[in-house]
């Protein structure tokens, strides 16, 4: 192996190898923090949802704007991997993993959601289909099992996505280690040798998938946005909900992946592998997807003022000028105003800028959900039955649990896997075919590839 | 119990040495499908790289791609018709919300279709002693032909040697 | 002959005396909530009575409509549903199925006129109110929707015993409680199907519209209100 190669291996592998005490505080720091919001979901589960802010009429808050929070801080993952794969951006390779790591937790941490949301959570399988000796089906009309199925494909779609391409670098970690950690390695790497078969095998595979879970990830924050655009509530039922949702869910997934990796630099000295330029052209994307988000703002909300539509009106005043005026302009602000500003000017576009402009638009994102959900509902057509709300804190807890939850399981996979794909970012140092030093004889145009 | 063959291998640095490697070989009598290249990633654009190229994972993942549309056909409209309940005045086969049930059963069986052609494609996992040599995680590529009565030893040895191979070994494996 | 159950409300009847909601609970054992969750928002009335304003005083005017699960027939809590919980029976009616409900809340949010309720803790009754409970209605537990169901134990009872008595439903025989119990007979209740029934005729009075009709939800109840036309 080259000098570079092999100091690549070993920089990427040390963290799987070397572990230092703050590891192990970070660890029981946020597990503490997961723990609370477990004992917050015992303590409604046996008292019942009554222990949250919810009310009548405002049914949903915290818990369904948790959910497509986290659906869709996981459609990071997807556009890195899948669509920068196929279009052979070659800046990727260090950044592919740390990606699909967060579109896999992320997904497990926002389908928690539906279960917990539940006033019977008890009863969350009935949302399977699966014959029952009461010969009932799931509503296969409902929003809620489609997002069932939608999210159960796209999760097994991004763990395997995930997995897949680790098997080589499982490989390589069983070849380099002894003891238990051979053996754990060993099994996940499922006997990987690396002949030329099994690596075509596996390019068809990745390729497949990159093909096949773009679609899903489409459909994925599609149907979750149908969960509100199927009831016919003002400013609810909008068609421009699909690509409005699915527009968001990649905007605060290339946020997440920012901050990720911001964070994976500095505590993991990935420096030589997470290079400026890469936070350049994630916050580039960051830029084109505020843009779009504040695209989709505009036309919503002028054909909302236009069409001056009564109970749309009510939710519309509601959040520009009434009670959750502070919030949505907040949202704006952070959302918009700053992330323009910050990331369109090469200067401010730093590693520090970006990460700064990704943290106020997690938080931006989190409170659009928000926004879409509370105040439509506590404004519904019939006034005296308006309403408002307030959460409580088991709520908050469960909220602060989810991001104590998304830290542990990034901490913990970086400890046990290479956060960067080693045997991708070694193809991409290969040098192209016509740069290789190669002695030439008569047969040397056979090592040319049939284009 | 699997027959342990004897198998001769040379450990190389360059994939161009690898590739030199393959074609002494070939010149030497092998046929391509005994030579086996084991390397840490893949090397699209060498020769040694060319075969075992197919189509089958696709067109695999497209055949599941359609059982899974059958089955979500069947599953929706099947459970509506067995049972119907009505339900907002909507007909009881409801083909629009049906086809979101449809489309991600089809992705779900082609995906899972696909992963699963790779790991028998792939021959994964796999837990006999294969040839192999862990020297290939230090960046190694591996070439290696199985000694059969038929083979002679040297002429294989000379070929690896003369690419230029870091070190020639003869083991035991499994198939 | 197959029966489609509607309902009249004439809001130039309507008191507002709350005598109804009173009475649904009665009937239907709805729990009260105490006034710490009422507080919070957490009351359920099945049946509730709205108060409007209206004018500048000294011309004050004070309007009241009952306002309960209108049954519609193209109702947007049913779809919604990922249980089948909420489904439209033969009779018209929106069934809520309690065993099937497991609160996802999806329909009350649905509901374009907020009818809906959520148990959102169990419901207590201190001793003796236990006494009162109708054996004739399910007790919901915590996590559970619930709303008007047009009293759909005295549906079933009473065209059981027609049926038994083999003779046909006489019209106004039989109420839900809050039409038994309105005494300004402000609300009234009956066979759409039965072309002679008041409801059926009342229902295509001039002075009937339907609660926020231009959705297209196809209530089953008809609000009476303003003079005649002519």
């Amino acid at each position: 192996m080259t000098d570079s190669a092999q100091k690549m291996t070993e920089d990427l592998l040390r963290p799987l190898l070397v572990t230092s005490w703050r590891f192990y505080v970070v660890v029981l720091v946020l597990f503490g923090i997961v723990l609370l919001g477990v004992g917050a979901f015992a303590y409604q589960v046996d008292r019942g949802i009554g222990v949250w802010g919810l009310n009548w009429p405002v049914f949903w808050a915290f818990d369904i704007t948790n959910f497509v929070f986290w659906i869709g801080i996981s459609h990071a993952g997807t556009l890195i991997s899948a669509i920068l794969r196929l279009v052979n951006a070659g800046w990727r390779r260090p950044v592919t993993r740390c990606a699909e790591v967060i579109t896999a937790f992320a997904l497990m941490i926002g389908a928690m959601f539906p279960i917990v949301h539940l006033g019977r959570p008890w009863l969350f399988f009935w949302l399977m289909p699966y014959p029952t000796e009461r010969q009932i089906w799931p509503n296969f009309r409902s929003p809620l099992v489609w997002d069932f199925f939608a999210i159960s494909t796209y999760l097994t779609g991004s763990l395997l996505f995930l997995y897949l391409p680790t098997i080589p670098d499982f490989a390589l970690v069983r070849d380099r280690t002894t003891g238990w950690r051979r053996k754990v390695y060993g099994a996940l790497a499922l006997g990987w040798r690396g002949t030329t078969r099994q690596w075509h095998r596996l390019e068809s595979a990745m390729q497949i998938m990159a093909i096949a879970i773009i679609p899903v990830a489409v459909s994925v924050h599609t149907i979750v946005s149908f969960d509100f655009s199927m009831a016919i509530v003002p400013m609810w039922h909008s068609t421009i909900f699909g690509p409005y949702f699915v527009a968001g869910a990649i905007f605060s997934g290339i946020a997440a992946l920012i901050i990720a990796m911001a964070a994976l630099r500095k505590f993991l000295h990935l420096e030589a592998y997470l290079h400026p330029v890469h936070f350049e052209n994630l916050g580039k994307l960051l830029l084109m997807m505020s843009l779009l988000w504040g695209y989709f703002v505009f036309a919503e909300r002028l054909t909302t003022w236009y069409g001056n539509e009564s109970s749309e009106m009510s939710v519309f005043w509601a959040t520009q000028r009434g009670s959750y005026a502070p919030l949505y302009w907040t949202m704006v602000t952070v959302n918009f105003i700053v992330p323009v500003f910050i990331l369109s000017f090469k200067k401010l576009r730093t590693v520090t800028g970006c990460v700064i402009a990704s943290c106020g638009v997690v938080a931006g994102m989190w409170l659009e959900r928000f926004l879409i959900i509370v105040p439509t509902l506590s404004h519904k057509y019939l006034s005296y039955s308006w309403g408002s709300y307030r959460p409580r804190i088991p709520e908050i807890l469960l909220l602060i649990a989810t991001f104590g939850a998304m830290g542990l399981l990034y901490v913990l996979f970086s400890k046990f896997v290479p956060i960067i794909s080693i045997w991708e970012l070694k193809v991409g140092e290969q040098p192209e075919i016509e740069d290789a030093e190669v002695t030439r004889d008569e047969a040397s145009t056979l090592w040319r590839t049939n284009p | 119990m699997a027959a342990r063959l004897p198998a001769m291998y040379g450990l190389f640095e360059q994939p161009e040495a690898a590739q030199l490697a393959f074609r002494s070989l070939r010149q030497a009598g092998v046929a391509e499908s005994d030579i086996t290249v084991i390397s840490s990633e893949p090397f699209e654009h060498f020769e040694f790289s060319h075969r075992d190229r197919s189509l089958t994972l696709f067109r695999l993942a497209g055949i599941g791609g359609v059982l899974g549309f059958i089955i979500g056909v069947s599953l929706t409209a099947g459970t509506e018709v067995a049972w119907p309940i009505n339900v907002g005045n909507m007909p009881i086969l409801a083909w629009w919300p049906n086809l979101v049930i449809i489309f991600e059963m089809t992705m779900l069986s082609a995906i899972l279709t696909t992963v699963v052609s790779l790991l028998v494609t792939a021959r994964l996992p796999s837990r006999a002693a294969s040839l192999y040599d862990p020297e290939v995680s230090d960046g190694k590529i591996l070439v290696g032909v199985p000694l059969r009565s038929d083979r002679t030893p040297d002429a294989i040895r000379r070929a690896l040697d003369a690419a230029g191979a870091l070190v020639v070994k003869t083991a035991e494996f499994q198939k | 002959m197959s029966h489609r159950w509607g309902m009249v409300v004439d809001l130039d009847r309507c008191t507002g005396c709350e005598a109804c909601v009173v009475a649904c609970h009665a009937e239907n054992n709805i729990p009260t909530v105490g006034p710490a969750e009422a507080a919070r928002g957490r009351a359920m009335h099945w049946l509730r009575v709205e108060r409007y304003w209206e004018g500048e005083f000294p011309d004050v005017r004070l309007k009241f409509r009952p306002v309960l699960c209108q049954q519609c027939n193209a109702a947007p809590c049913e779809p919604v549903c990922p249980t089948y919980a909420s489904h439209h029976t033969e009779e018209g009616l929106n069934a809520q199925v309690y065993n099937r409900c497991i609160g996802t809340r999806y329909c009350a949010n649905a509901c374009s006129y907020n009818v809906r309720f959520f148990n959102f803790f169990n419901p207590v009754w201190e001793k003796p109110l236990h006494l009162q409970l109708n054996p004739d209605v399910s007790l919901r537990e915590v996590g559970v929707m619930e709303k008007c169901t047009f009293c759909v134990q005295r549906i079933k009872a009473k065209t059981q015993q027609v049926k038994a008595e083999n003779r046909e439903l006489k019209d106004g025989e039989l109420k839900p409680a809050c039409a038994q119990s309105c005494p300004a007979t402000a609300i009234l209740f009956g066979d759409l199907n039965d072309p002679e029934s008041q409801v059926s005729r009342l229902s295509r009075s001039s002075r009937g519209e339907k609660l926020l009709e231009e959705l297209g939800t196809l209530p089953n109840i008809t609000y009476l209100k303003g003079q005649a036309e002519a």
